[in-house]
């Protein structure tokens, strides 16, 4: 057998061995989202600013907003600003926003916040990445930046209810 | 020879770009036209307009923003003569539109284009004036969101909330 053929084994025999190999079970990653006490604030910020039927107040999209005047969670319920957002429809979308990317996200919150743009949410928020909904924490309406403020003391800990609340102004 | 390979790539990607099968479907079930309705500012009430009238190569007049207005939230009846005013997200302000026998009301893109997202900044009738109370988006078709019956997913069709008493 020449040299030739028996490099290529080698390579298909340790191909093989590297794609059937897995992580060992000891090493899975376990998140450590952010809060989700407090994060009922800046749920409703998300429902105004993003969770319209159109936009992210749809089943189909990663990022699935439930809130009053988007996507219901109950059968019986339909959009209205008359009516509240409920718990369940909080839990669901803290679901959605820690399920995006977990990894990243646990690194964020395990830096206290910094960086937050390693998250696609963040980054399609401010519209440093492309995003078909536009860049919502950079609205003319949102000169102080209470939007973005309002995200990112949550994934840094320490949730300011202020800015989410001043956020729920803005049209 | 080169100019007809171009030739071929150019109508192939018309054609490629013309058919999409989503887009195809949705305007399969909006069904055909009313008999005695010709195709025109009345026709199709409530239906979303802009998934015909969106500008693409064969179709009818591109429409920015359209939709259809009713009384309430519970009938069918158009109110007309009322006028809508959008504010984008940049602040530019939409030229007021009227909307006509059927409830129908529209922009073209010469008219406005908005940066989105979109709110409705009043819909007027008379001296009453209402406001929608979340932004649009991103969709063109107000029945894109509005649509019978109302559901989880769907507030209904667009009404005025009407004062008890008022009629269109």
């Amino acid at each position: 057998m020449t040299a030739r053929p028996i490099a290529a084994v080698a390579v298909l025999v340790g191909g093989v061995a590297l794609a059937c190999s897995t992580a060992p079970s000891d090493a899975r990653f376990v998140a450590t989202p952010p809060d989700e006490t407090s994060f009922a604030p800046v749920a409703l910020m998300l429902i105004q600013a993003c969770g319209t039927l159109d936009c992210h107040g749809t089943v189909g999209r990663n990022l699935r907003l439930y809130g009053n005047t988007g996507l219901r969670l109950r059968p019986g319920d339909v959009p209205t600003a008359l009516t509240a957002t409920t718990n369940d429809e909080i839990e669901q979308d803290y679901m959605s926003v820690v399920g995006l990317e977990p990894e990243a996200m646990s690194a964020v919150v395990a830096s206290g916040g910094a960086d937050p743009e390693r998250l696609t949410l963040v980054r399609k928020a401010r519209g440093t990445e492309a995003h078909k909904g536009g860049a919502p924490f950079l609205s003319p309406d949102d000169k102080e930046g209470v939007r973005d403020e309002c995200l990112t003391s949550w994934l840094s800990g320490k949730t300011d209810p202020s800015p989410c609340t001043r956020a729920l102004m803005q049209p | 020879m080169r100019h007809a390979r171009v030739a071929w790539l150019i109508a192939a990607a018309a054609f490629g770009s013309a058919c999409d099968p989503v887009h195809d479907d949705a305007v399969s079930a909006l069904g055909g036209e009313t008999p005695g309705v010709p195709q025109g500012p009345l026709h199709r009430a409530g239906q979303p307009c802009a998934e015909c009238h969106d500008g693409a190569f064969g179709d009818p007049p591109a429409f920015s923003l359209a939709g259809t207005l009713y009384l309430d939230a519970t009938g069918l009846t158009p109110v007309s003569g009322a006028i809508v005013i959008l504010q984008d997200a940049n602040g530019v302000t939409s030229p007021p539109m009227t909307t006509n026998e059927v409830g129908n009301f529209f922009w073209t893109p010469d008219q406005f284009t908005p940066t989105y997202p979109v709110q409705v900044n009043s819909v007027t009738v008379g001296v009453v004036a209402v406001a929608m109370h979340s932004h649009i988006g991103g969709n063109g078709s107000c029945a894109g969101c509005h649509v019978d019956p109302p559901g989880p997913d769907s507030p209904g069709h667009v009404y005025f909330n009407a004062p008890p008493g008022m009629t269109p």
